[in-house]
C-alpha cells in the first residue's frame, strides 16, 4: 500500500494536506544544501567575472571592490587565447589523461577478470590491491618522490634486473619526470578501475557464460558478446570518473616535481596554482578559470543530454 | 566454474605481482619512517629495504625531540597540523553529512530539490583550482583564512555531492513500509524522519560519514591555499619539512606520511562494501 492509499482511509489526514506537508518538508530539507551550493557558485562566479575584466591583483593596494579602477575590458580574455604556457599545460594534462586512463582501465579490467570467481585468499588480495587509492594523494606523491631519487629503490631494482648500476635522475629529466608522474597516477588509480569494473563483472550471469562455453565460444567472444554489453554503463562511468579526476591532477604531481623540471610536468592545475601564488595576476587567473568553467559546463551539459537521449532511444 | 591448474597458477602469479607492485611504495615509506638519519640517503650497496638499525627517532623528531644533532630542531611540531587535519576534516564531514543527508531525504521522498542534483554533479566536475581565487577573497573577507573552521566550511561544500548521492541511494533502497506505518499512527513527516528513518539508517550514515571523512582528510590543494601558518594541515606541513638548510628530512617526512596514511587506509578497508557506491556517486552498488 502506498502512503496515498493509506491516507484515503484516514479522514484525519486528507491526501492534499499530506502532500502539502511533504512538499514543505522537502523544501526545508533541501534548503541547507541549496544555500551552500549558491554560496559557492553565485558569489565566486560574480566576483571572478568582475575581477577578470580588470588588472586587479592582491598587490595592487586596492580592495577588490575597487577593482573597476583597473578596468581593462576584455584584455585578459584576449591574452588567454594567446597564452602559450596555458595551452602547453592543457596539452600535458591531455597527455596524462590519454596515457593514464587507458592503462588504468586495461590493468583494472585484467585484475577484475582474475577476481571474477572465488579462490582462496581472495579477500586478503582484494584488500591489498585497493590500498593505493586510500593513501592520501600528497603522501603518495612523496612515496614516489623517494622511489624515483637517483640513488633510490627504483634505480636499485633496475640495477639488479639489468645487472649494471643505473643512476637515472628521473625527476630532473623532462621526459622521465612525466613518466614518473604517470607511473604514480597509475599506481594510485588502477585500484579504482579494478574496484568499479569488478563490481560490474560480478553482475554477469554465470549460466549465460556456461552456455556460451558449451557452444564453443572463445574467451574473447564471450567477453565481447556477453560481458561487454552488460558492462557498458559501468565502463562509461569508470572512464568518466577518471577523465574528470585526471583533468584536475595536482597533489601527487606537485609534490613529486612541483611542475618541473622547468615546466616539463606543468599541468593545468599546477599552472593556475603557480600564477595564483607566484605571479599574483589574479584578474588574469580569473579569466582563465572562467574560460575553463564555461568549457567544462558546456561539455557536461552536452554529455548528460546525449546520455539521456541514448537512454530514451534504447 | 572449474579452472585448469595452469590458469590457477597464472592467476596467483599475476595477483602476487600486482600485490608486490602495490606494496613496494608503501613498504618503502614505512621502512624509511624507521630508518636512522645515517640510512636516509643510502645508495647502491648500502641501500636496504629494511632499516638496519630501526629507530623511533623520526617520530620523536617531528613531535619536538631533536634526537640527532645532525638536524636542527623544528620550530613547529607535527602536533598542531595533525589536530588541524582532524578538526577540519571532522567538522567538514559534519557539514557535508548534515546538508547532504537532509537534502537526499527531501529528494528521495518528496522529489524536492529542483536542479540540486545536477548542480552537485557540476560542483564535482570543476577543478577546485578554478574557483580558488574568489574563495580566497571571500575567506579573507570573512576572516576564515588560516583557520581550521574555514577549511571545514569549504571541505563541507566540496564533499557535499558525495554525501548527498551516497545518502540518496541509501534512502532509495530503504523499504518504506515502516515509515508509512508510523505515518498511519499519526506521526508527522518530520518526526518520522528524525525518530524512525535516521535511527534506522545508522549504519549507512556511519559508512557515508567515514567515506566523506577520508576525502576531507586527503585534501592538499585547498589547505595549501587557505592555510599559511597557524592551522596548516598534515600534507602542507609535510611539504614544509625541507629547506635549503636541512635538505629533505626523508625519515621525518616518511614518519609523518605514515601517520597521515594510516587512518584512511584503515577506515577505507572498514567500509570496503560501500566504496564503489561512494566513488561512482551511487550509480553502482556492490
Amino acid at each position: 500500500m502506498t502512503s496515498a492509499e493509506i491516507s484515503k482511509d484516514m479522514p484525519a489526514r486528507p491526501a492534499a494536506r499530506e502532500a502539502d506537508e511533504g512538499a514543505r518538508l522537502g523544501l526545508r530539507l533541501t534548503l541547507p544544501a541549496q544555500l551552500l551550493v549558491l554560496f559557492i557558485s553565485v558569489f565566486p562566479l560574480l566576483m571572478q567575472l568582475y575581477i577578470s575584466l580588470t588588472d586587479w591583483s592582491p598587490l595592487s593596494g586596492l580592495g577588490w571592490p575597487r577593482a573597476y579602477e583597473l578596468w581593462n575590458g576584455f584584455a585578459n580574455y584576449v591574452d588567454v587565447a594567446g597564452d602559450g604556457r596555458l595551452w602547453s599545460a592543457l596539452g600535458r594534462t591531455a597527455l596524462v589523461m590519454v596515457v593514464c586512463v587507458p592503462v588504468e582501465f586495461l590493468l583494472g579490467l585484467a585484475l577484475a577478470t582474475l577476481f571474477a570467481d572465488s579462490f582462496p585468499g581472495k579477500r586478503v588480495f582484494y584488500s591489498i590491491l585497493i590500498m593505493p587509492m586510500m593513501v592520501v594523494p600528497a603522501v603518495a606523491g612523496y612515496m614516489f618522490y623517494m622511489l624515483f631519487q637517483s640513488g633510490g629503490p627504483v634505480n636499485d631494482i633496475l640495477s639488479s634486473l639489468l645487472g649494471m648500476p643505473v643512476t637515472v635522475a628521473w625527476l630532473s629529466d623532462p621526459m622521465l619526470a612525466m613518466l614518473a608522474v604517470m607511473v604514480a597516477d597509475i599506481w594510485q588509480w588502477t585500484p579504482l578501475m579494478f574496484l568499479i569494473l569488478l563490481a560490474g563483472l560480478v553482475g554477469v550471469p554465470e549460466d549465460q557464460m556456461k552456455a556460451a562455453t558449451l557452444l564453443g565460444a572463445s574467451p574473447w567472444q564471450k567477453f565481447r558478446t556477453i560481458v561487454l554489453p552488460r558492462m557498458k554503463t559501468i565502463i562509461i562511468i569508470a572512464l568518466a570518473i577518471r577523465v574528470i579526476e585526471c583533468f584536475k591532477i595536482f597533489d601527487t604531481l606537485f609534490i613529486m616535481t612541483g611542475g618541473g623540471p622547468g615546466v616539463a610536468t606543468e599541468t593545468i592545475s599546477v599552472y593556475i596554482y603557480k600564477i595564483t601564488t607566484q605571479d599574483l595576476i589574479w584578474g588574469y587567473v580569473a579569466a582563465i578559470a572562467l574560460v575553463i568553467l564555461l568549457v567544462l559546463s558546456v561539455a557536461c551539459v552536452w554529455a548528460i543530454k546525449r546520455m539521456a537521449r541514448k537512454e530514451r532511444a534504447a | 566454474m572449474r579452472r585448469s591448474p595452469a590458469f590457477e597458477a597464472f592467476r596467483y602469479a599475476a595477483i602476487l605481482l600486482a600485490c608486490a607492485i602495490t606494496l613496494v611504495p608503501i613498504l618503502w615509506m614505512v621502512s624509511m619512517a624507521f630508518k636512522p638519519i645515517a640510512e636516509w640517503q643510502a645508495t647502491g650497496a648500502d641501500l636496504t629495504w629494511f632499516p638496519k638499525e630501526p629507530t623511533l627517532d623520526n617520530f620523536r623528531y617531528i613531535f619536538g625531540e631533536s634526537g640527532s644533532n645532525l638536524i636542527v630542531a623544528l620550530d613547529r611540531t607535527a602536533a598542531k597540523p595533525i589536530l588541524s587535519s582532524l578538526l577540519s576534516a571532522s567538522l567538514g564531514t559534519l557539514i557535508a553529512m548534515a546538508a547532504g543527508t537532509s537534502a537526499a531525504y527531501g529528494l528521495s521522498r518528496f522529489g524536492a530539490g529542483g536542479n540540486l542534483p545536477l548542480a552537485l554533479i557540476q560542483l564535482r566536475l570543476f577543478p577546485p583550482m578554478a574557483v580558488m581565487i574568489p574563495v580566497m577573497m571571500m575567506w579573507s573577507f570573512l576572516n576564515l583564512m588560516d583557520t581550521w573552521w574555514g577549511l571545514a566550511l569549504i571541505y563541507g561544500i566540496v564533499t557535499l555531492p558525495f554525501a548527498f548521492w551516497l545518502m540518496k541511494t541509501f534512502f532509495d533502497d530503504m523499504p518504506r513500509e515502516i515509515e508509512e506505518a508510523a505515518l498511519v499512527e499519526g506521526c508527522s513527516r518530520g518526526r518520522v524522519f528524525w525518530r524512525i528513518t535516521l535511527p534506522m539508517m545508522r549504519a549507512p550514515l556511519a559508512s557515508a560519514a567515514l567515506f566523506v571523512f577520508i576525502l576531507n582528510w586527503s585534501d592538499y590543494l585547498i589547505a595549501l591555499l587557505l592555510t599559511t601558518r597557524e592551522w596548516v594541515t598534515i600534507p602542507v606541513y609535510m611539504a614544509s619539512l625541507s629547506s635549503s638548510m636541512t635538505g629533505q628530512l626523508y625519515g621525518a617526512k616518511a614518519a609523518l606520511g605514515l601517520i597521515a596514511a594510516v587512518p584512511p587506509v584503515f577506515l577505507g578497508i572498514m567500509i570496503q562494501r560501500h566504496l564503489v557506491r561512494g566513488l561512482t556517486f551511487g550509480a553502482l552498488k556492490q
